[in-house]
């Protein structure tokens, strides 16, 4: 479950979203996506996607997949302790890094906030109250970038440091087709999500999208999970 | 009892007349013969003034004492006197209000006029209360303050802050009768209301304004309101179905309402006779907001004393919510039905469409209730106490479901005759105030449907709105 594709979404819970349809689909999973305009509301921890299962609400990246491995479904089997420890540290990295630049772009950035992410996220809703929820997101969001210590920093260090994430994805990739051996896992499914959305989606600036275009290989393997696992999607 | 001393008609000395106004309605005259003047003696009114005024504009006043000028002898006088002081006290403005009738004196007094002075004692410009309230099966603490009169005029404002068993609200609120005509009166108020639902596992908080206009029509009060709501729903645990979850999140209502009241019966609790019909309407989506919707409801209650200081008492309620436009209704729109203040016998508001054990509310209902209701056997504490406990035998029944607007008005009839549930049994019913009732009754439900959930045998009740 996730908001409205066409009108609703923002980059950074669109990313969420990607990364978790394309876990499942490794998984060889079956995934219907439902766009529904209050998804934000519905999901148990207030945060997209969730995912319905039977009777089972669960959301987010991380609790999903410890779902679908107590259900005998999981992409890490294969690694030892190293690399899983290997992994959890890039997925971190990924999740602090991307996530967060991407929130801070959305909802910081002055000009990006007005045009794109208040309009796109009260669009569901009339007059006032979709000013009132926008600007208490906006809020909320600023608040928590202060928290971190992100809300000091200005667009340019914020573009740095997704620069600095991707190298390091970049060195860890190499010449691989996924990130561990040549099997996905759960980290492969994150990094795509991220990666692929900051490529396709429109922003005020196309800053952030060149500068994961200047690393080739991750280029590749964002196309190359795209075709495998979303033929039927176009890109 | 008043002490009437005699009017000398000579206009010399009048002793003045102070008269508790509660006991006008029978002077008690000394003399005989004096008595006769008295009652025949044709007086004119020359002044009628009011004395205690402070922020009490002159003009609102003006309406309600008018009629004491009309009053052509000594009897009249002190009954328009009486009803003026009433009228007044209805304005909720004075502490106290006191009638004296006395002689006129000046240079244009004429030897039969009088003048009526009322006494006045303006309430304080604020006020602080702290009540205990029962409301439909819950209780809570009220805090509230009042300013009475606060431009002059009669103007009431209010703010109240209400802790409870299950809501938490605040609210303000403006009230300004037109001057003359009480009963046509404005009224604006703001407010935050939380609500806690534990049979549909659903949270609701609504932030709104509304304004309010009630007139009365004929012998019937009419209201006309607007009200702009911003509610919020949310689970109220992580058990709630997803049919429940699907409803979280936030919707703007902007609807405009009319309702209708004809109120003949003695008393709203417990009546001894006269009815009640009450129609309301509600039209949402097309002065803004999210919600589209049409809602009607409407109840009937008529009453009739029967041999024996006893009292039956039918009563009828029905309902339809209708979408507009294609979005489905609200959980937060619906109707629901059951519990102690409705249908007895089936706990709260568990009646009709439900998934997981969390109740969605219906679109359409009716429910009917018919009760006989005694003195208590042999009658203890008669004239006092016991005077406030009634037992009671009823009959309940109802239905509430989804209709499909697709099909006529015939499959919906037809829908809710079916699969009636209902109940009977007795009980007794302990009258609070004027406001409120209590009621412990022995239910035995029936036609009970899978999927509700019942409470037979003795249930509790307590509120102000009972089937």
């Amino acid at each position: 479950y996730q908001p409205l594709k066409e009108d609703q979404i923002l980059l950074s819970d669109c990313a969420s979203s990607l990364a978790v349809q394309a876990y499942l689909r490794m998984c060889g999973l079956p995934v219907q996506v439902a766009y529904r305009a209050n998804a934000e509301y519905m999901s148990p921890s207030g945060k997209i996607p969730f995912i319905h299962v039977g009777n089972q609400v669960v959301s987010e990246l991380g609790p999903i997949v410890q779902f679908t491995k107590a259900k005998g479904h999981s992409l890490s089997d294969g690694l030892d302790d190293i690399q899983r420890a290997e992994m959890k540290a890039y997925m971190e990295l990924v999740n602090n890094m991307l996530l967060t630049a991407e929130l801070y772009i959305q909802w910081c950035d002055d000009a990006t906030a007005a045009e794109i992410s208040r309009p796109r996220y009260s669009s569901p809703y009339s007059w006032p109250l979709s000013n009132i929820l926008a600007y208490q997101k906006q809020w909320e969001v600023r608040r928590k970038m202060n928290a971190i210590g992100w809300g000091g920093k200005t667009l340019e260090q914020v573009y740095e440091d997704v620069s600095q994430c991707c190298q390091a994805l970049s060195q860890r990739l190499g010449t691989q087709p996924f990130f561990f051996n040549k099997q996905p896992t759960e980290l492969d499914a994150l990094v795509f999500g991220h990666l692929f959305t900051i490529l396709t989606t429109r922003l005020t600036s196309t800053e952030l999208a060149e500068r994961i275009k200047s690393y080739s290989n991750l280029l590749s393997f964002c196309r190359r999970i795209e075709q495998t696992y979303f033929e039927d999607k176009t890109s | 009892c008043p002490s009437v001393y005699s009017l000398d008609p000579l206009p010399m000395q009048g002793p003045e007349l102070g008269v508790q106004a509660d006991d006008i309605e029978a002077p008690d005259i000394e003399q005989e013969p004096k008595q006769e003047v008295l009652e025949n003696k044709d007086v004119v009114v020359q002044r009628v003034h009011i004395d205690g005024l402070g922020r009490t504009k002159d003009d609102v006043l003006t309406y309600e004492i008018a009629g004491v000028f009309r009053a052509k002898n000594l009897i009249d006088v002190m009954r328009k006197s009486h009803e003026a002081r009433q009228k007044l006290l209805r304005l909720g403005i004075f502490r106290k209000v006191e009638v004296v009738i006395d002689t006129s004196r000046g240079e244009d007094a004429l030897p039969n006029g009088l003048d009526v002075t009322f006494e006045v004692t303006e309430l304080r410009r604020m006020t602080g209360s702290y009540n205990t309230m029962v409301g439909n099966n819950e209780g809570s603490m009220v805090l509230g303050l009042k300013l009475p009169n606060v431009f002059g005029r009669a103007e009431k404002m209010t703010f109240q802050f209400s802790y409870g068993t299950k809501e938490t609200s605040y609210g303000l609120s403006f009230f300004k009768p037109q001057p003359g005509h009480f009963e046509r009166n404005i009224s604006l108020n703001v407010y935050k209301v939380t609500g806690q639902f534990p049979w549909s596992s659903l949270r609701e908080t609504d932030r709104g304004i509304s304004t309010e206009l009630s007139f009365p029509v004929w012998k019937t009060s009419q209201t006309l309101k607007w009200e702009g709501v911003w509610r919020e729903l949310g689970c109220l645990a992580r058990t709630a179905s997803f049919a429940v979850r699907e409803e979280s999140g936030h919707s703007l209502k902007s609807s405009l309402s009319h309702s209708m009241v004809i109120d003949t019966r003695n008393s709203s609790i417990l009546p001894r006779k006269g009815g009640l019909l009450k129609i309301h309407q509600e039209l949402a989506g097309y002065t803004g907001g999210d919600a589209s919707f049409l809602k009607e409801d409407f109840e009937i209650q008529l009453n009739k004393t029967l041999f024996w200081d006893s009292v039956l008492s039918a009563s009828l309620w029905g309902g339809l919510l209708l979408p507009i436009g294609d979005k489905p209704t609200s959980i937060a729109d619906r109707f629901y039905l059951g519990g102690p203040t409705s249908i007895r016998g089936f706990s709260m508001y568990s009646m009709g469409p439900q998934s997981e054990g969390d109740y969605l509310g219906g679109e359409g209902y009716w429910a009917g209730g018919l009760h006989l209701y005694t003195p208590l056997p042999f009658r203890p504490g008669r004239g006092g106490f016991g005077d406030l406990f009634r037992t009671h035998f009823f009959l309940n029944a109802g239905n509430l479901c989804n209709l499909n607007y697709g099909e006529g008005p015939k499959a919906h009839l037809k829908k809710l005759a079916e699969c009636i549930r209902w109940s009977y049994g007795l009980g007794i019913v302990l009258r609070l105030g004027n406001i409120a009732r209590l009621e412990l009754n022995y239910c035995i439900p029936m036609g009970v449907q899978s999927g509700d959930r019942i409470c037979d045998g003795v249930q509790f009740g307590a509120g102000i709105r009972f089937l």
